[in-house]
């Protein structure tokens, strides 16, 4: 047996639901594996409940029903919140610390000691072309410097599951390259990575499974060369198009929709699509 | 490696996040020095040099206290319960607003311990400024300790009460001047109304009875027993009030760390 099928899956939600104070309902009984070590990219239009997504699992939500595990633990659990590293789509750095700051009080939060946190974060602004810059403060940073940091943040602690909402919105092309580099090589060494784009060909480079949400529902999950074959497309980009174009309900109707039986799709990913029917 | 020794090792090994939560609250005070400790210090002190050394001497003393005197115990308190209630107030409204909050609260940490870490940084502005205060009143004006116990314990309670209000007011409040008005609004008048500048039997009634329930003539009036052994109603009663007002907000503030209403949608 590999370690894929021993080891718990690195994400696991169960009937995720969320419905805001509002009474907007981002997520329905939204279900998903994503195995260890998997390279995995969650896509849909703005709205679509994909930030609403993360924010559950890294407990910023109150989630209205469900349930969240990592590596198999309750996601409320401090030793669950550990296993994550999270960088969000906008830029929440602390304003009135500098860099090596930000990345030593991260690592204290998550329980670093001290000496640690220090070799850590030196390592991190070494890696992240940021050591020139250690005590200057995060609002006076260039916007890639903020975000280079903003993920520097995510790794301090070392989570087996790292997190990027839209990492590189906004984001110039050398960079866009360069953190690309980075992420690949963080995959190679065994984190599993949880993304969310707008950019089409940022998932079909980066990521080994692709899944599609819309209106809190995820309404395929496959590789890139699944979802072209399942709905007859030639591109990432046609997926996407013919998938949201799809009635609400779900891809069950959709000639060529993944329900037709996509290649390459895992067991979860079977059972998120049952579940998205 | 002593037993203890090993104990106090490990015990810090497990709130390491807590410790580095405070300290970053603290961090932000001394680094915002001039704002957060200066200027409260330096406002208050000039009530004192204006109201007690420069009109004290027109003022005849109050419970055979001399009123340069008598004025010191409650400034301390209004300028330490308002540091206390205004750093954590600004403090996690700013970490909302700019949404670094969330780093703190994805991580390992305990409700508890966010609420505790937060609340600690307003707890030691207040001491810094309430100690300076002293340091610049004290070769001016001869302030005696008369109880220091009833003090400590008065001054703790006190600022369990605004560390954990700042930090409700932080949470609950929607834009700055939700916290500056409860500042301006709620807090000083309070103090002012709370005896710091005279003593409650001397206001003609209904105005004695209503002083009553101004929550912060009982704060201002165990501080004052502690400094100077007068106080306008009885010290335990004024414990007993403090005390239990506290309790009730660390309760509020600890339902909503807990619960994560108003911190989480």
């Amino acid at each position: 047996m590999d370690s894929a099928t021993t080891s718990p899956p690195a994400l696991e939600l169960r009937g995720l639901t969320k419905r805001y104070d509002d009474g907007f309902l981002a997520l329905q009984e939204f279900d998903l594996t994503v195995p260890a070590g998997e390279f995995f990219g969650l896509l849909g239009p703005n709205g679509a409940g994909k930030t609403t997504l993360i924010s559950a699992v890294c407990n910023l939500i109150r989630v209205t029903r469900g349930e969240i595990r990592l590596f198999g633990i309750d996601h409320r659990q401090p030793a669950a919140r550990r296993l994550i590293g999270l960088a969000e789509q906008d830029i929440n750095l602390d304003r009135f610390l500098d860099v090596e700051e930000t990345l030593l009080y991260h690592g204290g939060y998550y329980g670093m000691s001290r000496a640690h946190a220090r070799r850590r974060a030196r390592e991190m602004m070494e890696v992240f072309d940021l050591s020139a810059k250690a005590h200057v403060r995060a609002p006076k940073l260039s916007g890639g410097m903020r975000r280079r940091l903003l993920i520097a943040r995510a790794l301090m602690h070392e989570p087996p599951l790292l997190i990027l909402d839209e990492p590189t919105a906004g984001v110039d092309f050398e960079l866009r390259l360069d953190l690309w580099q980075y992420i690949r090589r963080l995959h190679g060494q065994g984190t599993t990575i949880f993304l969310t784009t707008h950019y089409l060909e940022e998932a079909e480079e980066l990521c080994n499974e692709i899944a599609l949400i819309r209106g809190g529902q995820l309404i395929a999950r496959d590789s890139a060369d699944g979802l072209r074959a399942a709905y007859g497309a030639d591109s990432l980009a046609d997926v996407y198009v013919r998938a949201m174009a799809q009635p609400a309900g779900g891809p069950a109707g959709a000639p060529g929709g993944p329900a037709a039986g996509a290649d390459g799709a895992s067991a979860a990913g079977g059972r998120d699509r049952e579940a998205a029917r | 490696m002593s037993a203890t020794a090993a104990r106090a090792q490990g015990l810090v090994a497990r709130h390491r996040g807590l410790l580095a939560l405070t300290a970053r609250e603290v961090h932000r005070v001394l680094k915002l020095w001039q704002q957060t400790i200066a200027a409260p210090v330096v406002s208050s002190f000039l009530f004192i040099l204006v109201f007690g050394l420069s009109l004290g001497d027109r003022i005849r003393g109050i419970a055979g206290v001399d009123y340069d005197v008598f004025i010191v115990p409650g400034l301390v308190t209004m300028t330490m319960v308002q540091a206390a209630y205004a750093n954590n107030a600004s403090s996690v409204f700013q970490a909302r607003f700019d949404r670094y909050l969330n780093d703190v609260l994805a991580s390992p940490m305990r409700a508890w311990e966010i609420n505790l870490g937060l609340s600690l940084g307003g707890a030691v502005r207040a001491l810094i400024t309430g100690a300076g205060l002293l340091a610049l009143t004290l070769p001016l004006t001869s302030v005696p300790v008369h109880d220091p116990l009833v003090l400590a314990l008065a001054v703790a309670l006190a600022l369990v009460l605004f560390s954990s209000l700042g930090v409700i007011v932080g949470i609950y409040a929607q834009s700055w001047d939700h916290t500056s008005f409860v500042q301006n609004i709620v807090i000083l008048p309070l103090s002012f109304l709370g005896g710091t500048f005279y003593a409650i039997d001397s206001l003609p009634s209904p105005w004695y009875e209503v002083s009553h329930v101004n929550p912060l003539f009982y704060v201002i009036n165990a501080v004052r027993y502690g400094f100077l052994g007068i106080s306008d109603a009885s010290v335990t009663l004024s414990l007993l009030v403090t005390a239990a007002l506290a309790a009730a907000m660390v309760a509020w503030s600890s339902w909503l760390f807990a619960t994560g209403k108003k911190l989480k949608a």
